[in-house]
């Protein structure tokens, strides 16, 4: 059986559809990459996983599978006096699990996203968005998911600060046969981390290994008239 | 001393400590006006407890919850923004607590009056004030997670949805516990300024949580003794004490 599979999901809100016709199976320790332009129902996707919205369709998950979700961003005021600390305890923490050998303090979930101790301390809203998104990651990662939803900001962070982002899923996802599904927006971030695309524009527009579904003819289908994606096919 | 004094200092504290509490949730999600305007709310139903002699409490309660639920369901289910129809609500209420107070009521129901209170009332009051910040307590995790992320509190598996509605009618239990004390114009600023006093200070979301409380009781205690002294109607000497502190709280804030 698969870890994660969904058959012909449909999401609609009201009358209109936003997304439909997705099917994909996912594989303990895969990683998929969702990519589609603006509004084309990447997050909606994620929101159906987690059963926040209503969908048709199935979406068949192994039993008690556990998902972290890491969202984009977080809409706060920069006063918010809310202390790192007190943000990774406001959820319980996860079980122990067999990928994810003890439970983890605070400290250690911080030193597992390659942030110093002393940002316990540190209110959320003065971390930079690179510093807000690990803690992000590590608010997630507490809980000791199987399935990780990594939405990718779109702006914000600079590229340097994503690479190494992306260095730490993987090595998350070695370390504890973690399952990815990541939005993103650049699509070079997904040739080199994901060996599986899944392009979407409200309906499933390809899915596949990067290097044989996202031909030009793909892209323009999936992008329209957005040509700088289309420089970034040889990137590879 | 007297027992009438001491009731109105009692009752005002209490109201003033859960009011406090609920606003420091409450500013953790920018609904500040949405819920100074929310209070207004109240006016009608104060209005038919006047007119048809039961107390004025179960009145303001009924009509906060209804507008509670309004507000909420017209924020997940319909895509109409939420800050035009609390204005449109607002001044409806308003206008139609206006045509409904008879007009000796009419500065009481506005702007409130403790001084009368009852022993039984004081009793409710602590009470009430008891049980909304036991509920905020036992709740801390979950209201706190909601109001910084719905997203985030979905993902594990909490129901933002259900929260915010559970948040909003403990929210309308205050006010209409308060309403007494400021009455429905001044209410808001029993919920906003001492957890906007606090938020200025705090380093932490437990001080915050605290320190509005403690905030409120302040405000509350010399609010009531000025009002006293200088023969003020309480409430309206409440909200001057509490803006007070905010001025200075503002200086004192954190970078």
């Amino acid at each position: 059986m698969a870890f994660l599979e969904i058959k012909n999901l449909k999401v609609s809100y009201g009358k209109a559809a936003v997304l439909e016709g997705v099917s994909f199976s996912l594989e303990k320790g895969e990683t998929l990459a969702v990519i589609g332009p603006n509004g084309s129902g990447k997050t909606t996707l994620f929101k159906a996983i987690l059963g926040a919205v209503p969908y048709e369709g199935e979406i068949i998950k192994e039993k008690n599978l556990k998902i972290g979700f890491v969202p984009q961003k977080l809409d706060l005021e920069r006063d918010l006096p809310v202390t790192v600390e007190e943000f990774l305890a406001l959820r319980h923490h996860g079980e122990e699990s067999e990928k994810w050998s003890g439970k983890h303090s605070t400290k250690e979930t911080l030193k597992m996203v390659g942030l110093d101790p002393s940002f316990l301390a540190k209110r959320i809203g003065e971390l930079s968005s690179g510093e807000l998104q690990r803690i992000l990651i590590a608010w997630a990662v507490a809980g000791h998911p199987d399935l990780l939803l990594f939405d990718e900001p779109t702006a914000s962070v600079d590229v340097a600060g994503q690479e190494t982002v992306y260095e730490l899923l993987y090595k998350l996802q070695d370390e504890h046969a973690l399952t990815l599904i990541l939005i993103s927006h650049d699509l070079t971030v997904v040739y080199k981390y994901a060996p599986k695309v899944l392009c979407l524009n409200r309906t499933q527009v390809c899915l596949g290994v990067p290097s044989q579904v996202l031909t030009p003819q793909e892209l323009e289908k999936l992008y329209g008239g957005e040509r700088k994606f289309y420089r970034h096919n040889h990137a590879h | 001393m007297d027992s009438n004094f001491l009731y109105t200092l009692l009752a005002g504290s209490a109201i003033a400590a859960a009011g406090g509490m609920i606003g420091s949730f409450a500013l953790l999600r920018r609904m500040a006006l949405v819920g100074d305007a929310l209070s207004h709310i109240a006016l009608p139903g104060i209005a038919l407890g006047l007119l048809f002699h039961f107390n004025p409490f179960f009145g303001a309660f009924t009509f906060l919850a209804f507008g509670t639920l309004i507000i909420w369901t017209v924020e997940h289910k319909t895509k109409l923004p939420v800050e035009t129809l609390v204005g449109v609500a607002f001044t409806l209420s308003l206008a139609v607590g206006a045509l409904l107070v008879p007009e000796t009521d009419m500065l009481e129901a506005l702007f409130g009056d403790i001084t009368k209170i009852s022993s039984l009332d004081v009793g409710v009051a602590f009470l009430i004030s008891a049980m909304i910040i036991a509920l905020l307590l036992v709740f801390y995790k979950k209201f706190s997670l909601t109001m910084i992320s719905s997203d985030l509190s979905l993902s594990v598996g909490f129901n933002p949805h259900m929260l915010e509605l559970l948040f909003l009618t403990i929210f309308a239990l205050g006010v209409a516990t308060g309403i007494k004390f400021t009455g429905a114009l001044l209410m808001g600023s029993v919920v906003i300024i001492p957890a906007a006093t606090a938020r200025n200070v705090a380093g932490s979301m437990k001080s915050y949580l605290w320190l509005s409380a403690i905030f409120g009781v302040l405000d509350a205690v010399l609010g009531i003794l000025l009002a006293k002294i200088y023969g003020f109607p309480p409430g309206p000497v409440f909200v001057i004490v509490a803006g007070f502190f905010f001025l200075i709280s503002i200086f004192l804030r954190r970078k």
